[in-house]
């Protein structure tokens, strides 16, 4: 099976890149991160005190040393305990799933909408569907994410306006529960990324439409509609199929932080964001090591969609 | 040979481009007939506004910045200029089907040939997914495409020019037109090729008796294809007749230089391959008089002043042309 094969084999040629990410990140931790030292000890300490908990936190020892227990618990899959006492398999067992169940709508629905809008307003262009779907991009676009946020809250959320939809906590309790606590941040989520996806996605569309084979197709009577959803959508697959998938990453760690903070979910984003605040080590370095296990990941499947996408593309 | 009704009539064809420099004429006061059972050839340099009035026929010029300025274009008698655009759709591939340069990007890379081919069976005869796949078969077969089923899964990519641009001759007579538009067809593809194609081009012209209109600059290609020949420069039709005859007595001074610039084997090395002098003209901004006369060796003074129209030289030969003097 050459697809098991090749990805395979672009697994390993991964593992440097999660060594290098590793590294530098560590070092980053370890040289200008927070120190957990006074967080534990609180004023005053002595030189004694100070001495013992960097000991049993282990920052005394060499650099390289620290290194290479992180390696090994990156081997063994074992990062230890968080600054809480739970171990931090437990803890990512715990906020990962809250994490995928809240950024995936937004994601995936905000990545189609702004495919059927490009669609749209390429269909359209120059008329006024197209400029106001155009405009509607500009706002997402230039609007801070944060505000988007706020704003929605307010709008959704605030008794004086709508008051449909709970703008914090969480609950999966049932799927009503889960639709209703997601709805705004799937909403601000949309919000944004049509803003971005939409101009590059019409961007894509509008190069597609001047090829030849787009030209043969309306030289053969296939109706128009037909040719932008079919004959030009899958030629632009690929560039779509880039950007969703290197937006993976991102939006797992940057955007799920912002969201669970300003929404008070308790998933991975919050539970990064608390132990780089706090200096939590054994935390940080699991989602580091993750991280880039995941781009890795998203590298290969990426590889495998152009090819079944493209018949040009060849995995080899 | 002109026993058969015109399949094709255009009428003071005039099609016009929105440019940075102003509106550019392409295409400027053209007519000409086709009948059911010719082959004729549409000659001239780049930007002669021959692809354009090849486009045309199909109603493909892209609008804006293209504009139908003037004219009608019937074909089997409707006029094609005059139909709602939601018309075009149902004629193109049907009643006119084209045929491109690029064999390389004229197909679409991400869908095989079997299923491009489909597409336009489909479209236009309510053929079912296997009935049009058969068909499609059964065209590659008749283009002689070697193991035709097999070939059907293949992509773009995976054939030579040659076969593509036999696949894309398969699919433009697949719903047997009345009319085939062939822009350059061998320009892209090596002589040898070249050869083969056209010689496959002619054998089926005559089997399923489309008339065909062949788009191209190059003088071989329409001696050995075409019945008659309409030569183009700056718009503009300069001379036209029955090849033969054109090749024989070129009477527009352009026509005979673009004979004669044709590089050939000759008994003696020239010491040089005639060329016609000058350049085309700006279309933006055209003389008043002959677009040709600045670089015509036999130009008058009247030539500047007015446009020769094209007509009849007479004296029972078919030939028409727009000269003042011709030869």
């Amino acid at each position: 099976m050459p697809i098991a094969q090749y990805a395979l084999r672009k697994l390993l040629a991964g593992i440097p890149l999660v060594i290098g990410v590793t590294l530098v990140s560590f070092a980053l931790m370890v040289y200008f991160g927070p120190d957990r030292t006074y967080e534990l000890l609180g004023k005053n300490p002595t030189e004694e005190q100070i001495a013992e908990v960097r000991s049993q936190l282990g920052y005394d020892r060499p650099f390289a040393e620290r290194y290479a227990g992180f390696l090994r618990e990156v081997v063994t899959f074992d990062f230890g305990y968080a600054a809480t006492g739970e171990p931090v398999a437990t803890l990512l067992a715990r906020t990962v799933p809250v994490s995928l169940l809240l950024i995936l709508p937004g994601f995936v629905l905000g990545h189609l909408v702004s495919l059927g809008l490009a669609l749209l307003a390429a269909y359209w262009r120059g008329r006024v569907a197209d400029r106001l779907i155009m405009a509607l991009a500009t706002v997402g676009m230039s609007v801070s994410f944060v505000i988007v946020m706020i704003g929605f809250q307010i709008v959704f959320g605030s008794s004086d306006w709508l008051g449909w939809f709970p703008v914090r906590g969480w609950s999966t309790d049932s799927v009503g529960e889960y639709l209703r606590y997601i709805a705004v941040p799937t909403l601000a989520t949309m919000f944004v990324a049509i803003g971005y996806d939409t101009r590059f996605y019409r961007a894509l569309v509008a190069e597609e439409m001047t090829r030849d084979h787009v030209r043969t197709a309306r030289a053969y009577g296939i109706p128009e509609a037909r040719i932008f959803t079919r004959n030009i959508l899958k030629n632009c697959l690929i560039p779509v199929i880039t950007r969703v998938m290197f937006s993976i990453p991102s939006v797992a760690v940057g955007g799920s932080l912002l969201i669970e903070s300003y929404f008070g979910i308790p998933g991975v984003g919050r539970a990064t964001y608390e132990a780089i605040i706090t200096g939590d080590q054994p935390v940080l370095k699991a989602v580091v090591t993750l991280t880039a296990i995941l781009f890795v990941l998203v590298v290969i499947l990426n590889d495998i969609l152009y090819r079944v996408v493209d018949p040009r593309v060849s995995l080899e | 040979m002109a026993a058969a009704p015109p399949v094709l009539r255009v009428r003071n064809l005039t099609v016009e481009f929105a440019t940075d420099a102003g509106i550019v004429r392409a295409v400027d006061d053209v007519s000409f007939d086709v009948a059911g059972d010719e082959t004729v050839a549409l000659v001239g340099e780049s930007g002669c506004g021959k692809t354009v009035t090849g486009l045309s026929l199909l109603r493909l010029v892209p609008e804006p910045p293209g504009r139908y300025a003037g004219g009608s274009i019937e074909l089997a008698g409707r006029d094609l200029l005059a139909l709602p655009g939601e018309a075009l759709p149902a004629i193109r591939g049907r009643d006119v089907a084209m045929i491109f340069q690029e064999p390389m990007t004229a197909l679409n890379p991400v869908f095989t040939i079997g299923t491009q081919m489909a597409d336009v069976l489909r479209q236009h005869r309510g053929l079912s997914r296997s009935k049009a796949r058969a068909e499609a078969a059964a065209m590659l077969a008749a283009v002689n495409i070697p193991d035709p089923d097999r070939r059907l899964d293949d992509y773009p990519h995976q054939l030579s020019g040659g076969m593509r641009q036999r696949v894309m001759i398969a699919m433009a007579l697949s719903c047997r037109p009345r009319l085939l538009v062939a822009d350059e067809p061998t320009t892209a593809l090596d002589v040898t090729t070249q050869a083969q194609v056209l010689a496959e081009f002619r054998r089926l012209q005559q089997e399923f008796r489309t008339a065909v209109i062949l788009v191209t600059h190059d003088l071989g290609v329409v001696a050995e294809t075409c019945t008659r020949a309409i030569v183009m420069y700056c718009g503009s039709i300069v001379e036209s007749g029955p090849t033969a005859e054109l090749f024989r007595h070129p009477r527009h001074p352009y026509t005979r230089g673009l004979l004669e610039s044709v590089p050939r084997v000759r008994a003696e090395r020239l010491p040089e391959l005639p060329v016609i002098p000058g350049r085309v003209p700006d279309p933006g901004r055209l003389p008043a008089g002959c677009r040709f006369a600045d670089r015509c060796s036999r130009v008058q003074s009247r030539c500047r002043d007015a446009r020769p129209p094209l007509q009849p030289v007479g004296a029972g030969v078919p030939v028409s042309v727009a000269c003042f003097n011709p030869w």
